[in-house]
């Protein structure tokens, strides 16, 4: 204890000498980064780049890796698995420490916090991007500089059991807020249902379910100034999604892990999720239970425009790779709408070239066509460093409207405080 | 340095040869002490210096290129904790978790430390490593398993209540709950050392008080409070104090039961809380927050030294 104590001392010694003397900001904000885009050449590749990747994609690149070593010889591609959880840190960790990878998996949120920092090279001019669906090229641009290319997306769409919706009057999904939820009671009204819609009841990444209707509502939710969403659309959006646990359609306090399980029983015949409930669904409910359930949009509030959420992930090079000429290629490489399809063949990770989509083995899947449609409109936040603090303070009050039926006004002007002081985060 | 007595002799030795051989010496524990200092400065010191640093400062993630390139904010970061509504609730939750938690594991502990000193003969070995294995089993495959019996619809305890025709809530999905359930878990997982100690302690209370005291007609429960319980008054300041200070920095039942905060942030503990601020890159603050809780540490183990020290 007493030697604690007087390190403590000794050290609030130090710091506040310290402070008197040493530091204190600069005036001019450190590390934007570069914005000119610099061209790169393919011709000629060799030497060896050094890729990050989380998860799935991380233990599948290699096979991809070898075949682009293939056609390229005398070059190299390395590829380190890391997991999704330690990813976020060990990417801020290499990016202070300058020991980042010449090419890496970008989390789509994480590109306006790596560019700030400066980490990320502006993507060549030779990239076309139009090709590649909008809201994902969104989060590749931070203040309209590209800074990557997507490489893979999904979105959130509604699940619903077609047996059950047909046998409560239902053929069809209505994709207006009102004729949706009078489908989730009519479903709920079925023999065996207890709730008409499985929706999460905030909590972490709840906003992936609840920007969507604000977005379809109309909602801009950030600005160069930073998020909002102190606007009427957002709150009709929250009021309405509010409306489902007062209301009794919606179960406040799910068990978890259940969702799929659930689904396949019929106790709760609609949830919104991504393409990769599919299999899940399939597999848990078995043979044909495929034939009993279909995708829809998300409902918008006259059954105009939907906006769902795009996720998935970015390709970026770093600006401390001292190959980039190899680099870019790797990337132009894995975006090509022909290994697109050869990736989601081996994943099952959608393509973010819009091409890639006319190809039979996307095309002939009618659930697969949906979800192409919904990304066409598909949005995602602003890539702001601010953005993991806002977004938790959003699921928060998320947590709050559901389960203990509070504000939506209060909870989103409580969120709103949160957004304006932290800004976009770049400061 | 030298521990052994000076000879008599030395004091005829003149003045200067002394200090003389003193430098020498002097300069040699410095020498000697140069690679223990060198650590001590750079994995101990410095962090708490820089540590105390940040808490001071606005330190953020995107400033850990240049550490001292922050602006100095003074008091700032804890007047911001002591208004922040979520830490006053992560603090309320600690609190509510230490002051249920740390008397059910003393007196757990110590119930099952008297049974294993007296009551139970040849299982006793057994028991004690039933009761001890918790503590050195993984908390992941703990939760796991917690987790599963805590299930509103299929899990154990759930189920032996609708035996008696009670319906069981959602244990971790209730805002009244969720804490208990947690609480529970943390006795079950701890007791154990407590009861290893207090097995010692048990064992160094003197049968012979034991044996006068019965003579002079007290009876089992008399002897306990009137014997067993001043003597092991040491044990149980012990005790109580390296279990409270765990406690208050109670962080794994809700990381790994109720994904950090819990229904409604009824499990958000203090530490879960400067967790969460540190993953937001928020340095200075989350310091700061750090810094509180120490001190609260710091406090409440100074006021428990003084209420169950030694009385003569």
């Amino acid at each position: 204890m007493s030697t604690r104590r007087t390190r403590l001392v000794v050290a609030l010694g130090l710091a506040a000498a310290l402070s008197l003397t040493a530091c204190g900001r600069s005036d001019t904000p450190e590390g934007t980064g570069e914005t000119d885009a610099e061209e790169f050449s393919s011709d000629d590749l060799q030497g060896e780049i050094e890729m990050w990747a989380m998860g799935a994609e991380g233990e599948k690149l290699p096979a991809l890796a070898d075949a682009f070593m293939a056609d390229n010889p005398g070059t190299t591609v390395n590829i380190t698995a890391i997991p999704w959880d330690a990813a976020y840190d060990k990417f801020a960790n290499a990016i202070t420490a300058g020991t980042t990878p010449d090419v890496a998996m970008i989390g789509s949120t994480w590109s306006g916090d790596f560019a700030g920092q400066g980490a990320l090279e502006p993507l060549p001019e030779s990239f076309d991007t139009s090709g590649f669906f909008e809201g994902a090229v969104g989060t590749t641009m931070v203040d309209d500089v590209a800074y990557g290319v997507p490489w893979y997306v999904e979105t959130r769409m509604v699940y619903y059991r077609t047996d059950i919706a047909e046998a409560a009057g239902y053929p069809e999904v209505p994709t207006d807020w009102e004729g949706f939820q009078e489908m989730a009671v009519a479903m709920q009204g079925q023999p065996d249902v207890e709730w008409g819609i499985n929706l999460q009841p905030g909590g972490e990444g709840s906003w992936q379910q609840v920007l969507p209707l604000a977005w379809s509502a109309g909602a801009e939710t950030d600005d160069a100034e930073g998020f909002h969403f102190d606007s009427p659309e957002v709150l009709s959006a929250v009021e309405y999604f509010q409306s489902f646990f007062t209301d009794g359609i919606s179960d406040p306090n799910p068990p978890e892990g259940q969702t799929e399980a659930d689904f396949t029983s019929g106790r709760i015949p609609m949830f919104i999720s991504g393409p990769w409930m599919m299999s899940l669904v399939e597999d848990l409910g078995g043979e044909g239970f495929a034939e009993l359930y279909d995708v829809a949009p998300i409902p918008s509030p006259d059954g105009s425009t939907s906006h769902s959420f795009v996720g998935g992930a970015n390709l970026g090079v770093f600006t401390t790779s001292e190959n980039r000429d190899l680099a870019w290629s790797w990337v132009q490489y894995l975006s090509d709408p022909a290994t697109q399809v050869e990736w989601y063949g081996q994943t099952s990770d959608l393509p973010a070239i819009q091409s890639a989509w006319d190809d039979p083995a996307l095309s002939d899947d009618p659930k697969l066509a949906a979800f192409g449609v919904q990304l066409e409109t598909a949005l995602a936040p602003a890539s702001y460093p601010s953005w993991t603090q806002v977004s938790a303070a959003f699921d928060g009050e998320m947590e709050k409207i559901a389960k203990a039926g509070a504000d939506p006004a209060s909870s989103l002007a409580a969120v709103q405080e949160t957004a304006d002081e932290l800004g976009t985060g770049q400061g | 340095m030298s521990a052994t007595p000076a000879p008599p002799r030395r004091a005829a030795v003149p003045a200067r040869r002394r200090s003389a051989g003193r430098t020498r010496q002097a300069r040699a524990a410095w020498l000697l002490s140069i690679p223990f200092l060198l650590l001590f400065l750079v994995f101990t010191a410095w962090p708490v210096f820089q540590s105390v640093f940040l808490a001071f400062t606005d330190a953020t993630r995107r400033d850990l290129r240049s550490p001292f390139a922050v602006d100095f904010v003074g008091l700032e970061n804890f007047a911001q904790a002591l208004a922040d509504e979520r830490f006053r609730k992560a603090a309320a939750n600690t609190f509510y978790f230490v002051l249920v938690g740390l008397p059910l594991t003393l007196v757990v502990a110590l119930a099952a430390a008297v049974a294993l000193n007296k009551g139970i003969g040849r299982l006793r070995s057994f028991f004690r490593l039933g009761f001890y294995a918790p503590v050195i089993t993984s908390i992941v495959a703990v939760a796991v398993v917690w987790r599963f019996l805590l299930h509103p619809d299929y899990g154990l305890v759930n189920e032996v209540l609708s035996w008696v025709g009670i319906t069981g809530p959602n244990w971790l999905g209730s805002t009244t709950w969720a804490m208990p359930s947690l609480i529970a878990m943390a006795v079950w997982r701890n007791f154990g050392t407590a009861m290893i100690i207090f097995l010692a302690g048990l064992q160094g209370v003197p049968a012979s008080l034991q044996e006068a005291a019965a003579l002079d007609g007290a009876n089992a429960w008399q002897r306990f409070w009137s014997i067993t319980v001043p003597q092991l008054r040491p044990t149980i300041l012990f005790i109580s104090v390296t279990t409270m200070i765990g406690y208050l920095q109670f962080f794994e039942e809700p990381f790994v039961m109720t994904d950090g905060g819990g229904p409604l942030s009824s499990t958000l503990s203090a530490s879960l809380f400067t967790y969460e601020e540190f993953s937001f890159g928020n340095y200075g603050y989350a310091s700061a927050i750090s810094y509180l809780i120490f001190v609260v540490i710091a406090a409440v183990t100074v006021l428990q030294f003084r209420l169950l020290r030694e009385r003569d």
